[in-house]
């Protein structure tokens, strides 16, 4: 942590805008790129943002993403005003959803979500506050980290 | 990037399958690495590697912003659905090859495997 920040950005999420979704992750992955982030690493950042990103889209008012860009790290931070986790352990457990039956039908609310991001990232961190929202804190570490699908 | 010789591209596969270019059509030479059969979004988020071809029957705009996190080399909407205007545009917007065939997605998929996509 005692690395200085070489890059920071924000972009914002809109809550319920299905159609919308992916706008935030999609900078996200345009941001890294421009900041010389290696293949691997943008990737796996992408898809974790992404099903962050839908997770506020679905479930929240609105939020953020939140990226710092390190030499050997990516940190983000994803955080919404919304209902918030009431269990994350059960929200952790694959094929558990609390989505609506219109997000399901779009191919969302699968249960997959919080695992693959997971899975993507090195260190995750799930505070959450019933009632008023969710910060979800990623690192990804540059080059030497989770390949992803692995 | 020129592809190889041999190596299977979105053009490649639209003319074998007879597929429609519905957008993305300055983006068709490029190489196709693999392929998956899914409608689940996170499936594809999970399991979806670079180059490869999603064969779906959704047709929703969010399709093309997985396609493009997960840099997919393509999506092929099967069985007839028609993806939207909002669809066609972000395709187009985000350079993602999106086709169309009135063939279900397991014979795409296996036409898909004969041309030699593994």
């Amino acid at each position: 942590m005692d690395e200085r920040s070489i890059g920071h950005f924000e972009f914002p999420i809109l809550g319920r805008a299905y159609f919308l979704g992916g706008r935030a992750s999609t900078s996200v992955k345009k941001a890294l790129r421009e900041a010389g982030v290696d293949d691997d690493t943008v990737q796996r950042v992408a898809v974790a943002c992404y099903e962050a990103e839908m997770n506020v889209v679905l479930h929240a008012r609105s939020g953020y993403v939140s990226v710092d860009v390190y030499p050997s790290r990516v940190d983000v931070a994803i955080s919404d005003h919304g209902p918030g986790i009431a269990d994350v352990t059960k929200a952790m457990t694959p094929g558990w959803s609390s989505a609506s039956d219109e997000a399901r039908a779009l191919g969302f609310g699968a249960g997959m979500g919080l695992p693959n991001i997971k899975q993507q990232s090195d260190l995750m961190s799930l505070e959450s506050e019933p009632g008023q929202g969710v910060v979800l804190r990623l690192t990804f570490y540059r080059g030497g980290g989770n390949g992803a699908g692995s | 990037m020129a592809p190889d010789r041999d190596e299977t591209t979105v053009r490649h596969m639209a003319e074998a399958l007879g597929l429609t270019v519905l957008a993305g059509s300055a983006c068709l030479d490029r190489p196709i690495h693999g392929a998956l059969v899914s409608d689940l979004l996170s499936y594809v988020m999970a399991s979806g590697r670079a180059g490869d071809v999603w064969i779906t029957i959704q047709t929703h705009a969010n399709t093309v912003a997985v396609a493009a996190l997960a840099s997919l080399a393509a999506i092929v909407v099967a069985a007839g659905f028609e993806p939207g205007d909002d669809t066609l545009s972000r395709a187009e917007e985000e350079e993602i090859p999106l086709l169309m065939s009135s063939q279900p997605a397991y014979v795409l998929a296996g036409r898909l495997f004969e041309l030699g996509v593994r």
